[in-house]
């Protein structure tokens, strides 16, 4: 499953949970009433598909601060994982901007809820290293990658080299993180930007894509197919 | 390659203190690192010390209950991981 997660497989509650991580993971603008619906006849809860949505779009974060540290592998593990391709292809951005309610409500897992709340206003609501405005440049490019509607567009906040840059970080930390290198780092630097402001700029754009992603995959389980 | 971080050796002041809590916390066997210390991907935040409990907060209401179980949790994970291409 870990190789194709969108194969066939004996399990169909494992398969419905790897299909839920693909989709979340690749393009949560897909999902779509139908796949809520049939994840429903393979034994999933709303419960369930909630966790499921919002835990792979956690671990998309914790990819993205792993690959921007380039932290190793610390733990045991039966199955190492293939190598990283740094050829890879990027993933493709959003083709629509999603709006409207959340099919399921995040507010199901208070606790959660809570916690996440917290880590955005810690995320956005200061000044340094990042300035807010930086930070709102980052988000606003995540979210457009992302297809989070409900966000406003990026290009009128984009307006000098700075600017310029933190979009193509933006672009890499969302759409091609395992391509992150000192080379993605470089040209921030050259605008004085230290270690420091540079994994802030990673971890705005990362966190921003953890809540868009829950977004736009909540609000997505809610529509027809695209 | 990439930015930095910090090991445990290498902490001071609220890195140290929050290192040694994140130590504390209630982990499968299966998930502690074989250095002893803080596992690497709590080490990975440790540019921004107050972000890790923040994140990690987070992590604790969707790792460590349900509905989901254990395996499923797992499996939600390594899919996404390997899709990112991430070998975390």
């Amino acid at each position: 499953m870990v190789k194709d997660p969108r194969a066939p497989h004996g399990d169909l509650r494992m398969q419905s949970l790897g299909e839920i991580a693909s989709l979340v993971t690749l393009e949560p603008w897909s999902l779509s009433r139908s796949h809520h619906a049939e994840w429903h006849t393979t034994g999933l809860s709303d419960d369930d598909i909630l966790q499921g949505i919002v835990l792979s779009s956690y671990f998309g974060h914790l990819n993205r601060i792993a690959d921007a540290v380039a932290v190793p592998l610390d733990y045991t593990v039966e199955l190492m994982p293939p190598a990283t391709d740094p050829t890879e292809p990027p993933l493709l951005p959003s083709p629509i901007a999603v709006t409207g309610r959340p099919a399921l409500e995040l507010s199901r897992r208070p606790a959660t809820a809570q916690a996440i709340a917290a880590w955005r206003t810690y995320m956005f609501e200061r000044d340094a290293p990042l300035t807010r405005r930086q930070r709102t440049v980052l988000a606003r490019w995540v979210s457009m990658f992302l297809g989070d509607g409900g966000i406003s567009t990026p290009a009128d906040l984009t307006v000098n080299p700075i600017d310029s840059a933190l979009r193509d970080l933006a672009e890499i930390v969302t759409l091609a993180p395992w391509k992150l290198s000192d080379e993605s780092f470089a040209p921030l630097r050259k605008h004085g930007l230290d270690d420091a402001a540079l994994f802030d700029a990673v971890a705005v754009a990362s966190s921003a894509g953890f809540f868009s992603r829950i977004t736009v995959a909540l609000a997505s389980l809610g529509r027809d197919r695209a | 390659m990439g930015l930095p971080y910090f090991g445990y050796a290498e902490s001071t002041g609220e890195l140290r203190a929050l290192y040694d809590k994140m130590r504390e916390r209630p982990m499968p066997p299966v998930y502690k690192p074989t250095h002893g210390g803080a596992p690497g991907i709590i080490q990975a935040h440790s540019l921004d010390p107050q972000l890790i409990p923040k994140v990690f907060t987070t992590s604790a209401t969707l790792n460590g209950v349900g509905p989901l179980t254990w395996p499923e949790r797992e499996l939600v994970n390594t899919v996404t991981s390997r899709l990112n291409q991430c070998l975390y």
